[in-house]
């Protein structure tokens, strides 16, 4: 088991810069050719969401594996906790968004001296102070216990007591349960809200199964990033097999989801909720369709096999597609009602904005990678993922 | 393959192979113990009371029923959605926790799965007699007719014959396809001539050769793949007789994976419940561990966690929507004529599966008998008030009404029990009630003398 | 309890002859198989009472192609269900259900994955039983009753025209493999 310490070389560190100003850039060019502010808002949102949720699914993929029991993830567990230390920096970039004038731009309901009678409803909820204050908590439970997750993780690493094992677990147990939560009413308060006047119950666990795709996706590229630098030995083609299985499950999961709040809403054909639909479908309508073949049926027909789940050659393609495709599912949730069908594209601004934040996360994810040591050799499972085959 | 020291053994005693074997087939030999005999009266007499309800159903019509012009579903669909609910667990044992390789099912799946077969046929009774007219009960099938005409394609309920149909056909053939190697081991310990001809007769010839475990393991493994969306999918699709409505506490996006969680929730519960009374009453406590039921009550905090929170989108969306229809619907359940269903309903559901966050709890099987048994009646509450309570008062307050269940509505419930235990009570004595060669399969790693396997 | 196999003269259903050896405990056997490999025995069939971890690389059993007919019947059940709901309801019997149009493609996909899943289900299961030729009216070939109980069974086939040279060879293998109650059956 070599390479148990990763080094962040100049050249990857050079090449994430190279990512943000990319990034810096096009939103500064984008703002110069009057590309327009809610556009503009609206990119921030989405990639700062996307990425903070692909932080906060890393930890979840770890908590839930270690209320679980599982014994094979100890050898990727890693990777999710670097996931993890995005959240942070993504609260301090959606908070500067906010405060600066985006939530205005984005959200109808902030509008406080033109509300229409179904917003004067939902004024309790609806308004900036407990929006914030909302904000706060999550912010405040997310990072705390990714803090402990995190610190805990190390700990017991380092001292190998089993003490830091039990209390793992304990702050595992506790962030399933409040992110369960919190993931829900934050897409309310952020996503849902766009399009203040419509509501789906199913929403939050849509936008959750959304990211659960796009998180695993992510965890499996950086996998294989790792090992094109020659990390990760001890990763085989089983722990890789399970994470083929875990992408392939999850995008059928999120059509599932997908298809039951559309097929309900198409069915019972009430206007006030199908407006949603039929915004997408006037101007987004491409959009709308290329989410789903990207989203579910290249997963679903290009990780069928046995084989083509344990390696990279189909299994990196693919997870590349369907973090791509679950932006752009993302994409279809903000656009229509933040921006518009008029204004809205796939352009510049939004290429080069995705590129910065992608390469923000790298940076951040790499960094978090150097603090511990890959392989968590005291971890009590870990013995049964090194020695890792199993008949299927 | 290594396993951690850290993991309790799923399998006490250490037992060696043949060990297993005579532990699992002892209840079938002999003759039945007098509990048996009088698990399968009490049942015969709830069978007696069906067959009298289903008699006067059908002979003098669905007028003998409470259901009324508004409330025209009640009983008869809070039951079919109820079994059909616990029938879920069997499949979620069998395929998804296959899938997700959790060693421990081994010793409950064969059970868990005859109880899945066994609780959709209760199931299915209730749409067939809610129908009325019950000897053209086969016009729900789609073939070529005289009257030039097809089923609705397009209505929930006519989903509901396929997902209905294809789960307990899907769950029978891979029940028994787990049970052909079983069946192999029966006929080979049959002691007499009759006992070895009809196991004969029904292991199809099973030998245990390698190359037929290699194929048998891949099918398994496949069928695993298709029963998992297959489990998801019924339920959904029985969420579907509701959520595709426009009626207010029916019509919700989040019925789908909240109906499947639920199953699974209610379903576990039976599982354990039965499992509980059979571990003790058939000396297969070694087998069915207390790891075993801690390892399920895990699952029922699970998914009874996921229900409360479905519960509270329910209730907040109910508000958020500005819908005053909607709004009302929940103030009703909560605050109306039916508010005790509603709070046993929260009692059961949201309260008690909190319970086993402590792990004395978890491990102690009285108390999960007993939480068990309230998670059930919790389940059928929540069907009642999703049926009754948003039917009882709608759109149009000139249509209101009460609904209240007859003797007879009561008796088919009560023959379904009936129909239910007996055909358990008979699995017990004729099919091996564990996986006999799945459970020797996980006894070197995850029995209690825990030893290395050799590397591949 | 047992027949006692050693003792009476069985008639096999079928007509060879096998040289049967058996172990108690699976790795055991999976060290013999491996030895034997190695000395060149080919090994026809080894009967277990549960699946082995690692058998089938051993014995060389080919990967099943089984899930490709349940891809096969899947993909058919689909386009059956599918093409038979759209034909009902644009051409042969279409029904004004709430306003939405007869080509509905969303309500057409419920009834498409349950039959996907039925045709797959039942396909792949009969295809085993064809390929394992089982079926309710097969009888076994029983080596020894013990195979589905604890024991597991080596069996190495043995031409009609094998020298007993040959046959004492093969023995030998066996026992030096560790296998036990090395047997020749007619």
């Amino acid at each position: 088991m070599e390479n148990q310490t990763f080094i962040l070389t100049k050249k990857l560190s050079t090449i994430t810069f190279v990512m943000i100003a990319i990034g810096l850039l096009t939103l500064g060019a984008s703002y110069f050719a009057g590309v327009g502010l809610d556009r503009i808002a609206a990119n921030l949102l989405l990639n700062t969401y996307y990425f903070l949720a692909i932080g906060l699914i890393g930890l979840f993929i770890v908590a839930v594996h270690t209320i679980a029991e599982s014994g094979w993830h100890t050898s990727i567990q890693r990777i999710g906790e670097a996931m993890s230390t995005f959240i942070p920096v993504a609260g301090l970039l959606l908070f500067l968004l906010f405060v600066s004038g985006g939530l205005h731009l984005i959200y109808d309901w902030t509008h406080k001296d033109h509300l229409d009678e179904i917003l004067l409803k939902k004024v309790a909820y609806l308004n900036e102070p407990f929006f914030y204050i909302r904000f706060l908590v999550y912010f405040i439970i997310w990072i705390s216990l990714a803090y402990f997750i995190r610190k805990n993780s190390k700990q017991l690493d380092q001292i190998g007591d089993l003490k830091y094992f039990r209390k793992l677990r304990i702050f595992s147990a506790i962030f399933v349960v409040t992110l369960a939560l919190t993931s829900v009413t934050s897409a309310w308060d952020w996503l849902m809200s766009i399009d203040a006047h419509w509501f789906s119950t199913l929403y939050g666990w849509y936008v959750f199964s959304s990211m659960l795709a796009s998180g695993t996706a992510v965890l499996i590229i950086i996998l294989f990033m790792l090992k094109q630098m020659g990390y990760m030995d001890h990763v085989n083609h089983e722990h890789i097999h399970d994470l083929g299985k875990y992408l392939f499950g999850f995008s059928i999961f999120w059509a599932y989801l997908w298809f039951s709040q559309y097929m309900l809403i198409w069915y019972a054909n009430i206007p006030e909720e199908t407006i949603y639909f039929y915004e997408r479908h006037k101007h987004f309508s491409t959009i709308f369709y290329v989410n789903l073949i990207l989203n579910f049926l290249v997963p679903f027909l290009g990780l069928m096999t046995r084989n083509s789940k344990r390696g990279s050659l189909i299994l990196l393609p693919v997870a590349l597609i369907v973090f791509i495709g679950h932006w752009l599912d993302l994409y279809q949730l903000i656009m229509p009602g933040a921006v518009g069908g008029e204004k809205a594209g796939i352009g510049l601004p939004e290429i080069g904005i995705t590129i910065g934040y992608a390469g923000l996360f790298l940076f951040v994810v790499f960094r978090s990678l150097t603090k511990a040591p890959l392989v968590p050799k005291n971890h009590p499972f870990f013995k049964e993922s090194f020695e890792y085959h199993t008949q299927y | 393959m290594y396993t951690s020291p850290l993991r309790e053994p799923l399998i006490r005693g250490n037992k060696n192979y043949k060990q297993v074997t005579d532990d699992i087939l002892a209840p079938m030999a002999g003759t039945p113990s007098k509990y048996w005999y009088i698990g399968i009266s009490i049942a015969g007499l709830g069978l007696l009371f069906g067959a009298w309800s289903t008699y006067i159903t059908v002979f003098y019509g669905i007028g003998e029923w409470g259901t009324n012009k508004t409330v025209g579903w009640a009983w008869d669909i809070t039951n079919f959605v109820w079994w059909v609910g616990i029938g879920h667990a069997g499949t979620f044992i069998s395929a998804i926790l296959l899938l997700f390789r959790q060693k421990w099912r081994t010793s409950i799946n064969r059970s868990a799965e005859a109880m899945t077969l066994i609780a959709v046929m209760c199931a299915g009774f209730f749409p067939l007699i809610h129908m009325g007219r019950l000897l053209l009960g086969f016009f729900i099938f789609p073939y070529p007719n005289t009257r030039l005409l097809w089923v609705n394609f397009n209505s929930p309920l006519l989903w509901d014959v396929f997902a209905i149909s294809t789960y307990f056909l899907v769950s029978l053939i891979f029940w028994y396809v787990g049970l052909i190697p079983d069946l192999g081991t029966v006929r080979d310990r049959a002691k007499t001539k009759i006992r070895k001809a009809i196991y004969g007769f029904l292991s199809f010839g099973w030998t245990g050769s390698a190359r037929h475990w290699s194929r048998h393991e891949t099918v398994s493994l496949i069928l695993a793949g298709l029963a998992a969306p297959l489990v998801l999918s019924v339920h959904t699709i029985v969420s579907f007789d509701f959520a595709t409505s426009v009626i207010p506490g029916w019509h919700t996006t989040i019925f789908p994976p909240y109906f499947v969680s639920g199953a699974v929730f209610s379903g576990f519960a039976m599982v354990l419940t039965l499992m509980i009374i059979s571990r003790k009453a058939l000396n297969l406590e070694d087998y069915i561990t207390v790891n075993h039921i801690e390892s399920m009550n895990k699952i029922i905090i699970l998914t009874g966690s996921i229900v409360g929170i479905a519960y509270l989108t329910e209730f907040f969306m109910a508000w958020y929507s500005g819908v005053e229809f909607e709004t009302y619907a929940f103030f009703n359940r909560a605050f109306g004529p039916y508010a005790w269903a509603y709070w046993i309903m929260m009692t059961c559901n949201v309260i008690t599966p909190q319970l086993f966050w402590f792990k004395k709890i978890r491990r102690s099987v009285l108390l999960t008998f007993i939480i068990s048994i309230f998670v059930n009646i919790g389940m059928w509450f929540e069907r009642f008030v999703i049926v009754v309570t948003s039917l009882h008062r709608d759109y149009l307050p000139s249509s209101w009404t009460m609904y209240r269940p007859t003797i007879v509505e009561v008796g088919l419930y009560v023959g379904t029990f009936g129909l239910f235990f007996t055909l358990f009570l008979l699995f017990i004595r004729v099919f091996p009630v564990i996986a006999i060669a799945e459970v020797k399969s996980v006894l070197k790693s995850s029995g209690e003398k825990t030893k290395t396997t050799g590397h591949e | 309890m047992y027949l006692n196999l050693q003792e009476k003269k069985q008639k096999l259903p079928d007509m060879n002859k096998y040289i049967t050896a058996y172990y108690m405990d699976e790795e055991d056997l999976m060290k013999g198989l491996r030895q034997m490999k190695a000395k060149g025995l080919k090994v026809s069939d080894v009967l277990t009472p549960f699946p082995v971890h690692g058998i089938d690389k051993v014995l060389e059993i080919p990967r099943s192609r089984l899930t490709r007919v349940g891809f096969i019947a899947g993909a058919v059940g689909a386009a059956v269900a599918f093409g038979f709901q759209a034909w009902v309801f644009t051409i042969d019997y279409p029904l004004n259900f709430g306003g939405k149009p007869f080509f509905s493609v969303p309500s057409f996909i419920p009834v498409t994955f349950e039959l996907t899943v039925l045709f797959a289900a039942f396909a792949m299961v009969i295809a085993l039983l064809i390929t394992n030729k089982l079926s309710p009216g097969t009888k076994p070939l029983i080596h020894d009753e013990r195979c589905t109980d604890d024991r597991f069974l080596v069996l190495v086939k043995v031409d009609d025209d094998s020298s007993d040279e040959s046959i004492s060879q093969i023995k030998l293998t066996l026992a030096e493999a560790g296998a036990e109650g090395i047997l020749l059956k007619a």
